[in-house]
């Protein structure tokens, strides 16, 4: 069977989300760093894509994996992949209209920030939670943390956390140690994969933004530093690594925005494009060595933000799984045993 | 009614389905570049040009590119001669840049029966000393009052022996910078003065030939664009081809995955490998279809137009390594058995399209210095 199968011209960005693209770079190369409420208030992301009967704009992924792509190509507003990605997802996907009416509008208002434990040791005793999770994103301020436990999701906000010294400091991570935590039930777990599969295509969206970032950044060096009397951009060795990460590139665009398109019209394609986007973490990889590289000594200095965006990609690398994890996956989805 | 429907539909009133062929049986050729004989290549030629015809006068020739890829999709599933590597330069390289660069009177003489395929077009681009550096070409075309007298020694031309035209690039000054002194003709390949030899390629196939041009006449009403201004001409023909060549390699590969599928049983690695190649088909016809998305909005493509014939290459290689790790010593002795021995032409084809229509370190150079914007080498 031959994918992809859906729409062509979702793959192509409209004028309006071209519109939201110019307004999110403004607001994060002005702002910087994270501006929750602001970024609520001012430009509504949190509730893009949360329906409106829930407090937020009713648009789509297509939306928000726009205002992803920007975050990740200035590397902040680390909250949105846990909180409007992951657990607004998980809250959606669970059909319970009590806890979306209760945590989405907080949400949409920023307000409430949220995280998902998902994958960890945890069981339910006694009606509270007992167990650990780690590795959880945001885990040590998430004020919401939605988790797995025997077969169900349950939303709870007391449990001892422990934050993580990461390799990528943008994106915090932390231990959590549920000891009787109360806790309220949110639905089945079932939906789980299909929330790591919509966390892998947002994933998708952050890295092709830190892609570009690097891209643009390593070609305007190699224009302007010279050597030999000439610019480093005019020597074939530099441009053809250049040309080859942008071959890389043009796929990870590919990739992510057919992933996009697939969680945004709920297509049942979304395994598939969700584990191809693969894709995304090599070419970030790449991108990443290259910016350090073709930046020479000033590429790998503590001041340089080269080493920043290393460290992003080489740990989105292992989030949601690893390529080969996802590889594995997509050959059980195709029947190649 | 959509397009493709329409277009469907039409198919299904001239053509049949493709038979469903059970995986074991049937042809198991996988040849990049056809090892047909001279007879072989007229035959297939002639079967894909009535074929044209019939499309053409259907209404369904001359397409925008858009469209064109749109009726290629459908058409696939239909059971139609095969169409050889000459179609495709005839329809989808020469008669646009006619199109874009003849006169009124060449448009009206031309562009008819090569889009019906009654006339078609062989590139006569590289030389010996001319291949990545297609600018050098010294084949010669001296002016004779309303005619010119041509002389030069072509190669790497497809098609040679079926078409009646060749785009020749010539040099007809040699005393300016050597991207101002070209001028593009299209000659008769029937005429006195031309000599086509076959190449016999490392397949062993013989796909291409050389040309010789001896004192060849050519009218003045033959030359296509300006005097001086082949370079443009022959910068829009390869552009076109470097568009064209997004899917290449997508069919073999294909095949190598339901080959894959067809193991009694995988290895981690080798499932890892195919679902690779797997993405790779993804992401390659995604590409593609980014494109002609953007220009189904009427917006002009961006880089994801260059990048498609570097991807096409590289998933070309890895398909000849899933296969060669699946097949293992079947692919090197031939024990007669259906589908093994056979992808040895790919893997010797293969390399060919990263040759050919601007190897992949021009390709490179091409992506650096016009879409990345990077500087020339000082030197040129």
């Amino acid at each position: 069977m031959t994918y992809p199968r859906i729409d062509p011209a979702l793959l192509v960005e409209t004028p309006e989300q071209r519109e939201l693209r110019s307004v999110a770079r403004d607001f994060f190369t002005e702002h910087g760093g994270d501006q929750w409420k602001r970024m609520a208030g001012e430009l509504g992301i949190q509730g893009l894509a949360i329906p409106e009967d829930y407090g937020g704009s009713g648009y789509t992924f297509a939306e928000l994996a726009v205002v992803l792509e920007e975050a990740g190509r200035a590397l902040c507003a680390v909250k949105l992949l846990p909180t409007v990605v992951l657990a607004v997802h998980t809250l959606l996907y669970s059909g319970n209209t009590e806890a979306c009416a209760r945590y989405l509008p907080g949400i949409a208002d920023g307000t409430l920030t949220a995280t998902v434990a998902f994958g960890g040791d945890v069981h339910v005793r006694d009606g509270t939670l007992h167990g650990t999770v780690d590795y959880v994103l945001d885990g040590a301020d998430a004020d919401l943390v939605l988790v797995s436990a025997d077969g169900q999701i349950f939303a709870c906000e007391s449990v001892t956390r422990t934050s993580r010294r990461v390799l990528d400091e943008t994106r915090p991570q932390a231990l959590l140690e549920f000891r009787s935590s109360p806790a309220t039930p949110v639905g089945s777990a079932d939906v789980v994969p299909r929330v790591r599969d919509v966390g892998r295509a947002a994933l998708a969206a952050e890295q092709v933004g830190g892609i570009g970032h690097a891209l643009d950044a390593t070609v305007s060096y190699v224009e302007q530093r010279r050597q030999f009397g000439r610019p480093i951009g005019s020597f074939q060795a530099v441009k053809h690594r250049l040309a080859r990460l942008l071959v890389e590139y043009e796929a990870a665009r590919s990739a992510a925005a057919y992933a996009t398109a697939c969680v945004a019209t709920e297509s049942a394609e979304l395994p598939v494009a969700a584990a191809a986007t693969a894709v995304c973490s090599s070419a970030y990889q790449l991108a990443t060595a290259e910016y350090v590289q073709l930046h020479g000594g000033i590429g790998f200095t503590w001041e340089h933000p080269a080493h920043r965006y290393v460290r992003r990609a080489r740990s989105s690398e292992v989030l949601f799984g690893t390529t080969q994890d996802r590889l594995t996956d997509l050959a059980a989805v195709l029947g190649i045993a | 009614m959509s397009f493709r429907e329409e277009a469907r539909a039409w198919l299904s009133t001239v053509a049949d389905r493709k038979p469903e062929a059970a995986w074991g049986s049937g042809d198991d050729s996988v040849a990049v570049f056809e090892n047909w004989t001279e007879e072989e290549e007229r035959e297939h030629t002639a079967r894909r040009q009535d074929w044209e015809r019939i499309r053409f006068d259907a209404g369904w020739g001359a397409l925008s590119p858009f469209h064109e890829h749109l009726y290629r999709t459908e058409e696939a599933a239909f059971d139609v001669p095969r169409r050889p590597e000459i179609f495709p330069v005839t329809q989808q390289l020469v008669a646009p840049a006619i199109e874009l660069w003849g006169t009124e009177e060449q448009k009206d003489r031309w562009l008819r029966p090569m889009r019906r395929t009654d006339e078609l077009a062989c590139q006569l681009f590289s030389e010996t000393e001319a291949g990545s550096d297609l600018a050098a070409v010294r084949t010669r075309a001296v002016r004779d009052g309303d005619r010119w007298i041509l002389n030069g020694h072509k190669v790497w031309t497809s098609g040679a022996t079926v078409a009646t035209w060749g785009v020749a690039v010539c040099r007809t000054d040699p005393d300016v910078p050597k991207h101002a002194g070209i001028t593009v003709f299209l000659v008769r390949m029937d005429a006195p003065g031309v000599t086509v030899r076959p190449i016999r390629q490392m397949t062993g196939g013989a796909s291409f030939n050389e040309v010789y041009l001896d004192d060849l006449v050519v009218p003045d009403t033959d030359r296509l664009g300006p005097v001086g201004q082949g370079w443009r001409v022959t910068l829009s023909v390869l552009a076109a081809e470097r568009l064209d060549s997004g899917s290449l390699g997508l069919d073999n590969a294909d095949r190598a995955i339901e080959l894959a599928r067809h193991q009694p049983s995988l290895t981690g690695v080798e499932r890892q490998q195919t679902a690779e190649l797997f993405v790779r088909t993804l992401v390659q016809r995604l590409i593609g279809l980014r494109v002609t998305a953007t220009l189904a909005a009427g917006r002009a493509p961006g880089a994801e137009a260059s990048v498609g014939k570097l991807y096409a290459t590289e998933t070309m290689r890895r398909t000849s390594d899933l296969v060669l790790r699946l097949l293992g010593p079947k692919l090197v002795a031939d024990t007669g058995e259906w589908g093994t021995f056979a992808w040895t032409e790919h893997l010797l084809g293969a390399p060919g399209y990263s040759i050919a229509g601007g190897s992949d370190e021009i390709q490179r150079t091409i992506l650096a210095e016009r879409v990345l914007g990077l500087p020339k080498e000082p030197s040129r």
